[in-house]
């Protein structure tokens, strides 16, 4: 077994070892001056920081920027502790240097993420299993942009990092000037003192860079000019423009473009192509074979003059498939056995128990009322708005990869490996995703895309999928189904829950596909699977979720707020199903089973006071509650409903959250409204069947986005907070669809307890 | 093939190019305007929404051959030739609109053709017009961003001679 096997096994029994967190201060993250390039001119300061001539700096950036704002939060960080304006602050590429491994992110992958375990009391399973993770993820580098983690990972090193910048430049202007370095002040980067001397710190960065930085310290939050503002994010001049580059806007010279066509069968084959009738199509050069990428589905892909003309030959290509050798899959089998493997596993105590106290079992067997429900929740696409794609050059023994992606160290490896190189051979720059939402953590179409390019003489090439094959090859959040049991005792009071629920793990997947050194002969327990039913916030004193893997052979990924998207919706839905049963307002039995979780119980209280939640309401409408916590923040939504010819319809949906430390006030609006948009697509439209391993959903008609007519009013308020930032990208997924179908059961009587919501 | 672009004439060499080819590929691999942006090929999402002829249409399903001796507008010329941005592009810096950022041409090109007719939309007209699909979920914001937008192009043509209006992108 290698090491890496180890600590993930070790990690996966729950992290037994006792190693101190503090071992790994962020100060070995700030990284040496000498990994980042320079230009004409540039001083680098450490592995973040480097300074132009003209006294902007120049700011290493690892993380993708997919629609989240996290290239304006990160930027900002970085302006705060310099003090230098936003519009000073130019991002470079970082590279592949292991200082910009994303340490936060594994932890969604852990039993008990250390931001979850009651914000500000962290468990030490949960700090010892960080501890390991974050050796791993640096033995590896890895990078990702994933798991809402990027400012909470980013917090206390790209600060540092600044202040430390700054500490060697203001230094540099103490030992040039003979000056005290507490008489000297600093504004949009010029450092002055009263008596007169003044400099920019493009003038003092070669200075500062043999300077020793000293004690450094970050400034304190009231000092904070920036961080905490809503300012306007950076990137939006170059989006109402048209200029933004997205992967699939990248043209390099020479570019050619390709098509791919898979079978439509997941996990099928190509039997017979005619590859002479499609040569002879107009425009079309090349027909390359393709077997399976990091999961890939095996197929073809058509190099031509342009896209349109290798997706239309493409799609008019004559093929005959093969069947998948394993036997067909088909969502509605895989769901009904989901259901009974969830009552079974209940039944025996089946299935690895995530959270177990008391004898839950036992209470309710004593309970004097017990109330059961099974929830079910359905295959879910992606449809990022850009198709996945990627562009690659393989010439003269090195390989460049365009690829937007939110893990360029698994792409990089990727790429390697296909290209027959070494990994260090192989150049890898990240354009603007057009969405991820999870979908970019996979790197199939990498490692499609340079299997083309070896095929190219040399030139690069662009592969796009189509829209169809989008839908139709993604990583599917999976389905899942859970029986919950909950028993009061003969004073009313919620005695015992009994959860199990049953569906496939993602993250052993994902890692056979992705990242096969961290994969293991067993799939170990994932976080991913049961996580948004374990961590189970209301008093409850017998408590046992468990769960029972499965493994259908339906490719599973990271699907926006993972988990928590269909586990929210089983819990809150049930908790209010609790409340009704005994007679209580949702909100108000809520709080009483909150006394010992003061943050949860602010969060509710404060939605539920913006919301009106009791107060009267037009006729025809209801409000729905829901509260949910996930990737370190709490987010309390009360939606107001109605129906609209037979069909739910959400009007207004009041957010509050506490999230932490809050960069951006702004972008945490945005993101909160567009979780909002996104839970509110699924709750009412999505669903992914399979039929003979076929996706019957093939474009967006067939599984529609919301457009302007269907947005509700979202408002936001948030608690304000002085811990460390909590994630914000997923957090307003989880609440929505609970939160909707709690409306109309205050609306309609009818308790939905399948997603989508579907009255008919 | 003669194409009227952006208020210029350009020509697209026969050769690579097909009649029936949609004008969305031209534009992005041939006359390399990324700009406009493909989503799904079926005028389902209107990522790739154009103008052709002041009117917006999906260039994923217009074919080539329809747009000859048409004037063809892409995001690329919302803006004023000096750079000066159009009153949507300034309203959805102002609201924060974008997101990723993906489909945001082809929503500005599909408000910006409203706009042009109609400079004081209801909420009903803004919904019957602006059909786009966003991922993202900015579509939350669109409808105030419209808004905004309209009331200085309002403003705008109370105070100035209609020929200074913004009527073409």
């Amino acid at each position: 077994m290698t090491t890496r096997r180890f600590l993930l096994g070790a990690l996966a029994a729950g992290g037994a070892l006792v190693v101190g967190w503090g071992l790994l201060p962020p100060r070995s993250r700030i990284g040496d001056r000498r990994v980042l390039p320079l230009v004409e001119g540039e001083v680098g300061l450490n592995g973040w920081i480097k300074v132009a001539r003209d006294g902007s700096v120049r700011l290493a950036m690892p993380r993708a920027e997919m629609g989240q704002g996290v290239h304006t939060a990160l930027a900002m960080l970085a302006a705060e502790e310099l003090d230098v304006g936003l519009d000073q602050v130019t991002l470079i590429e970082a590279g592949p240097e292991r200082l910009y491994g994303n340490l936060t992110s594994l932890a969604t992958t852990m039993l008990a993420h250390p931001g979850e375990a009651g914000l500000g009391e962290s468990s030490r399973a949960g700090r010892v299993g960080l501890w390991l993770l974050n050796k791993t993820a640096r033995e590896l580098g890895l990078q990702i942009t994933g798991g809402s983690s990027s400012i909470a990972d980013a917090w206390d090193v790209l600060p540092l990092a600044a202040a430390t910048a700054r500490a060697q430049l203001l230094g540099a202007a103490s030992l040039a000037w003979k000056l005290p370095v507490t008489e000297l002040a600093v504004e949009r980067g010029t450092v002055r003192h009263p008596s007169g001397p003044s400099a920019h710190y493009g003038e003092l960065a070669e200075r500062a860079a043999a300077t020793p930085p000293g004690d450094v310290k970050r400034k304190p939050r009231d000092a904070w000019k920036l961080v905490g503002t809503a300012a306007p994010r950076t990137d939006l001049r170059d989006k109402v423009t048209g200029r933004a580059v997205f992967g699939i806007d990248v043209r390099p010279e020479g570019l050619v473009f390709a098509a791919v066509r898979h079978s439509p069968m997941l996990g099928g084959d190509v039997a017979r192509l005619d590859v002479d009738a499609l040569l002879r199509r107009p425009g079309v050069e090349r027909v390359v074979r393709l077997g399976s990428y990091a999961g890939s589905t095996p197929g073809f892909a058509v190099v031509a003059r342009t896209t349109w003309h290798a997706m239309d030959a493409a799609r008019r290509a004559a093929v005959q498939w093969l069947e998948p050798p394993a036997g067909h899959l088909d969502s509605a089998t895989i769901e009904s056995a989901l259901e009974a493997r969830a009552r079974a596993a209940a039944a025996d105590d089946a299935g690895f128990a995530f959270a177990n106290r008391g004898d839950a079992i036992g209470a309710l067997e004593q309970a004097a009322r017990r109330v059961e429900a099974l929830y079910r929740a359905p295959y879910l696409a992606h449809a990022a708005m850009e198709p996945m794609n990627c562009t690659a050059q393989v010439k003269d023994g090195r390989v460049t990869v365009w690829a937007p992606t939110q893990v360029p160290t698994a792409a990089r490896a990727l790429a390697a490996r296909v290209a027959g190189v070494d990994v260090d051979r192989v150049t890898l720059h990240v354009p603007y995703l057009g969405g991820g939402f999870g979908r970019r953590l996979e790197v199939d179409v990498v490692g499609q895309t340079v299997r083309v390019a070896l095929e190219t003489g040399g030139r690069p090439v662009q592969l796009v999928w189509s829209r169809e094959e989008d839908f139709t090859h993604d990583f599917y959040r999976p389905a899942g189904a859970a029986l919950l049991r909950a028993g009061f005792a003969g004073d009313g009071t919620l005695s015992a829950l009994h959860v199990v629920s049953a569906g496939d793990a993602i993250t052993p997947r994902n890692a056979e596909r992705t990242l096969p050194a961290l994969a293991g002969p067993i799939d170990p327990p994932d976080k991913t699977a049961i996580e948004g039913l374990h961590q189970f916030p209301y008093a409850v004193p017998h408590l046992r979720v468990a769960h029972a893997a499965t493994h259908s052979g339906v490719p599973v990924g990271y699907w926006r707020s993972v988990g928590h998207s269909h586990h929210a919706f089983f819990a809150e839905s049930f908790v209010d199903e609790l409340a009704h049963a005994r007679g209580r307002d949702p909100v108000a039995f809520r709080l009483e089973l909150l006394a010992g979780k003061p943050a949860h119980a602010a969060v509710l209280k404060l939605a539920a006071e913006k919301a009106g939640w009791g107060g009267p309401l037009a006729a025809g409408r209801a409000r729905g509650v829901a509260l949910h916590e996930s990737y370190g923040s709490v987010v309390a939504m009360v939606v107001e409903a109605a129906l609209d010819g037979g069909r739910p319809r959400a009007l207004r949906v009041v957010c509050a959250a506490d999230c932490g430390t809050v960069v951006n006030p702004g972008i945490v609006a945005q993101q909160v409204e567009g979780g909002v948009m996104y839970a509110l697509a699924a709750a009412l439209h999505g669903r992914i069947t399979i039929e003979r391993s076929e996706v019957q959903q093939k474009n967006y008609p067939d599984q529609p986005l919301l457009a302007l007519r269907d947005a509700p009013r979202v408002e936001l308020h948030l608690v304000p907070s002085t811990r460390a930032p909590g994630g914000v990208g997923e957090i307003a997924v989880p609440p929505l669809a609970p939160a909707l179908a709690n409306a109309i059961f205050a609306l309609t009587g009818r308790r939905l307890r399948e997603l989508p919501l579907r009255l008919a | 093939m003669n194409l009227d672009l952006n208020g210029k004439p350009v020509n697209v060499d026969d050769a690579l190019v097909d009649p029936a080819m949609p004008l969305l590929w031209v534009l992005r691999d041939v006359l390399q305007l990324t700009g406009t942006k493909y989503g799904c090929g079926v005028a389902a999402c209107g990522a790739c929404t154009v103008w052709v002829d002041g009117a917006a249409v999906r260039s994923c399903v217009t074919p080539l051959s329809a747009v000859a001796g048409k004037a063809v507008r892409t995001i690329e010329s919302l803006a004023a030739p000096d750079g000066a941005l159009h009153p949507l592009q300034r309203a959805w810096i102002a609201h924060q609109v974008p997101q990723c950022g993906y489909c945001q041409s082809g929503l500005l090109m599909a408000a910006a053709a409203l706009l042009a007719k109609n400079r004081n939309p209801s909420d009903a007209e803004i919904d019957a017009s602006v059909t786009n699909l966003c991922r993202c979920g900015t579509t939350v914001r669109v409808r105030e961003a419209i808004k905004t937008a309209a009331r200085e192009l309002r403003a705008e043509s109370g105070t100035k001679p209609p020929a200074a209006g913004r009527a073409t992108p």
